[in-house]
C-alpha cells in the first residue's frame, strides 16, 4: 500500500473506502462505482495475515453481534466519519456484518421521542450501509406501550432485535412486556451487563444487570433469546461466566475493552462454545484478536465468529 | 522480528495467569512468533521487598539471555533500595526500571519518587511506567491502585528532562501534551491498549510523536497476544515496511540499547 493510500485511510475513513461509502448510499451507483466497491473490499481482504495468527483469518466469516452507531447521522449535514471508520475497520478485519444499536446511556429515563431519535440514527446507518450494518432497537421499558410500538417500528424498518441498557434491572417487572414482545417476534434481546466491583463504577450505573439477573429473567422466560452483553466490558468477567452456568438459554457475547487471557477459554470450558457470540463493542482489533488467539478448534472458532449468532437470526424466520 | 515491550513473569494475586515462568513465556512466544520480550516481575509488585521479586526474575530469565530482557522493579520506600537497584543494574544487567507508585504507596513527584527517578537517570536507564495492570471496574477489593494519569506523567517528564520513559499499557495519551512536556524523542509507547483502525490512536501518535515513539506490546500474561498481533498485521498493511520494522522491534531495540545478533532480524512470513 502506498503512503498516499495509507494517509487516505488514516485521515479520511478508509483506503478505497470513500468510494465504497459513496456507492453504498446511492442505490443507482454507476457500474464504475460498484467496481470501486469490489476493489476496496478485495484489497482490504488482501491485507497480510501478519505474524502468529491463523492463516486466512481476514477471510473467516464474522458477525459482530454487539456494536454501536453513536452519532446523529440521521440529521441533515451529519458527519458520517465515525460510521465510515467503523465500516472500514470491519472491512479490514473481515467482519461481514455489524449489529449496531444506539442506547441512551447513563441511566437516563429518556422520553420516547429521544429513544426514537437514537434509533433513527441506526436506521440511517443501515440505509447507508445495507448488508453491512444491521440494527438492534433500543427501548427504555419505562416508556410502556410506546416502547412496544417502537419495537414494531424498528422491526418494520428491518432491525433484528432489541437492545436494553441500564435503566432498569432485567428482573424488574417493568421489563416483562418488552420481553414478551421479543418472544412473540422471535427476536433476541442484547442486554448491557457488568458485575462491577469498583464502588465508583457501580455508583455510576447502579441498575446495571449482571449474570444472575440474566439467569433470573431467563428462568422466568425460557423461550427468550437473551444475550449477556460484553463479558469483557469492564465488570468481573469470571463472575459473569460462572453466573451463567445454570442458565442454558442465555448467550454471552465476547466484546469489551478488556482483552484478558483466558476469557474465551473459560467461556468455552464453563458454558460450551455454542453459547458464545463474537462481538467487539467498538474494540475491534482486540475483539477479533482474542478469538484468534484463543485455543479453539476451527469448528469452534467459526461457530463463535458467526454460526451461533446466525442460528439466532434464523429463528426469526422460523 | 518482534520484540514485545510489555510482559510480566510470575503470579498475580487476584486471578490465575497462564504464563508465569520464563519457560512457559518462551513457549507461548514461540507459538505466536514473538522473538524477544521485555519482562518485569509481578511478584515484585506485591512482595513487601520488591527486590526479592527481582531476584526470582533474574534467576528465571538467565536461561534465555537472548530472548528475555529483564527490567528491575524498585520500591523507593523500602530499606536499601539504592543498593538493590545497583545490584540489578551492575550484576544482572537490568535494561530498565519499573516504578509502581500506586502499588507501593508513594508519589512520583514526591521526595521518594524524585529520588528513584533521579537514580534511574544516573544509570542512564529508562523508567517503565505502567498506567494500570487491570481494569478497575473488575478489581478485587484489596486492589486499590488507581491508574496513572497524563498529568502525573507530564509533571515527571518536566522535572526530569533527561529521563527516558517506557509508557506501558496506556490509553488516552495526547501527543500534544507529551510534546509540550518534552517527551518527544525520549518516550516509547507500548501499543497494547491503542488501536490502528477505528480510533486510529497509533497512527495519530505516529503523526504527532514520530514513528520512533511506538512499540509492539501485548501486556502478557494478563491479555491475549492476538489483539496486538492483529494490530501489527494492520500496521504491515498501512505503513511503509521500514516503519513496520521500527514498531515491531527496532524502536524497542534502540530504546533498551539491545545488541541484536546478526541473522536474527529477518522478516517472518506475514510481514510487509
Amino acid at each position: 500500500m502506498t503512503m498516499e493510500n495509507r494517509r487516505t485511510f488514516l485521515r479520511n475513513a478508509g483506503t478505497a473506502f470513500g468510494a465504497f461509502a459513496v456507492a453504498s448510499r446511492n442505490s443507482v451507483a454507476a457500474d464504475a462505482d460498484r467496481d470501486k466497491v469490489e476493489d476496496a473490499e478485495s484489497s482490504m481482504l488482501d491485507w497480510p495475515d501478519g505474524v502468529g495468527l491463523p492463516q486466512g483469518w481476514r477471510q473467516m466469516r464474522k458477525l459482530d453481534a454487539h456494536n454501536h452507531v453513536m452519532q446523529d447521522v440521521h440529521k441533515p449535514q451529519a458527519d458520517w466519519s465515525s460510521v465510515e471508520n467503523l465500516v472500514a475497520a470491519a472491512q479490514a478485519l473481515g467482519i461481514n456484518k455489524l449489529y449496531c444499536s444506539r442506547p441512551v446511556s447513563k441511566g437516563i429515563l429518556a422520553e420516547i421521542a429521544a429513544v426514537r431519535d437514537a434509533n433513527d440514527s441506526v436506521l440511517a446507518a443501515m440505509k447507508r450501509f445495507p448488508g453491512q450494518i444491521e440494527g438492534y432497537c433500543f427501548v427504555q421499558p419505562g416508556n410502556g406501550p410506546a416502547a412496544l410500538d417502537e419495537i414494531e417500528r424498528c422491526l418494520e424498518a428491518g432491525m433484528i432485535g432489541v437492545k436494553l441498557y441500564n435503566q432498569f434491572k432485567y428482573t424488574d417487572p417493568i421489563v416483562f412486556p418488552v420481553v414478551e414482545r421479543c418472544i412473540e417476534r422471535r427476536i433476541p434481546i442484547l442486554g448491557h451487563s457488568a458485575y462491577l466491583t469498583d464502588a465508583k463504577s457501580l455508583a455510576a450505573q447502579p441498575l446495571t444487570s449482571h449474570a444472575l439477573d440474566f439467569c433470573e429473567l431467563s428462568g422466568r422466560y425460557p423461550e427468550l433469546i437473551l444475550i449477556l452483553g460484553h463479558v469483557n466490558g469492564g465488570g468481573d468477567w469470571e463472575w459473569a461466566i460462572k453466573g451463567l452456568r445454570d442458565c442454558p438459554n442465555v448467550y454471552l457475547d465476547t466484546s469489551g475493552s478488556v482483552l484478558e487471557d483466558d476469557t474465551i477459554g473459560r467461556c468455552v470450558l464453563e458454558l460450551g462454545h455454542r453459547r458464545i457470540l463474537f462481538a467487539t463493542d467498538l474494540t475491534m482489533e482486540g475483539g477479533v484478536g482474542k478469538i484468534l488467539s484463543a485455543e479453539l478448534t476451527l469448528q469452534q472458532r467459526e461457530d463463535i465468529f458467526w454460526r451461533n449468532f446466525q442460528g439466532i437470526l434464523d429463528r426469526r424466520a422460523a | 522480528m518482534i520484540i514485545d515491550v510489555n510482559t510480566h513473569l510470575g503470579h498475580y494475586p487476584f486471578r490465575p495467569v497462564r504464563f508465569t515462568s520464563a519457560a512457559r513465556m518462551i513457549e507461548h512466544m514461540d507459538a505466536h512468533g514473538i522473538d524477544m520480550a521485555v519482562v518485569s516481575s509481578l511478584h515484585a509488585v506485591f512482595y513487601r521487598d520488591s527486590h526479592r521479586g527481582n531476584e526470582e526474575l533474574f534467576q528465571d530469565v538467565r536461561q534465555f539471555p537472548d530472548r528475555l530482557i529483564p527490567v528491575a522493579t524498585v520500591n523507593p520506600k523500602y530499606v536499601g533500595w539504592e543498593r538493590d537497584l545497583e545490584e540489578s543494574v551492575r550484576r544482572w544487567n537490568a535494561k530498565g526500571v519499573t516504578l509502581l507508585p500506586e502499588h507501593h504507596g508513594y508519589s512520583l513527584t514526591g521526595e521518594l519518587g524524585r529520588a528513584a527517578l533521579g537514580r534511574i537517570v544516573d544509570y542512564d536507564l529508562p523508567v517503565v511506567l505502567t498506567q494500570r495492570l487491570e481494569d478497575r471496574r473488575q478489581r478485587h477489593h484489596w486492589d486499590v491502585a488507581e491508574d496513572l494519569t497524563t498529568a502525573q506523567l507530564t509533571e515527571v517528564a518536566a522535572a526530569h528532562p533527561k529521563l527516558r520513559c517506557l509508557l506501558s499499557n496506556w490509553i488516552g495519551l495526547n501527543g500534544a501534551q507529551l510534546i509540550a512536556a518534552g517527551l518527544r524523542g525520549r518516550c516509547l509507547i507500548d501499543f497494547a491498549r491503542l488501536d490502528v483502525l477505528l480510533n486510529k490512536a497509533i497512527p495519530k501518535l505516529v503523526d504527532e510523536l514520530r514513528v520512533e515513539s511506538i512499540a509492539f506490546g501485548s501486556h502478557l500474561p494478563f491479555d491475549y497476544l492476538g489483539p496486538s498481533l492483529v494490530k501489527l498485521a494492520n500496521i504491515a498493511a498501512l505503513f511503509p515496511a521500514e516503519d513496520y520494522e521500527k514498531i515491531a522491534w527496532k524502536n524497542a531495540a534502540a530504546f533498551f540499547r539491545l545488541e541484536i545478533a546478526e541473522g536474527r532480524t529477518g522478516r517472518r512470513k506475514g510481514g510487509p
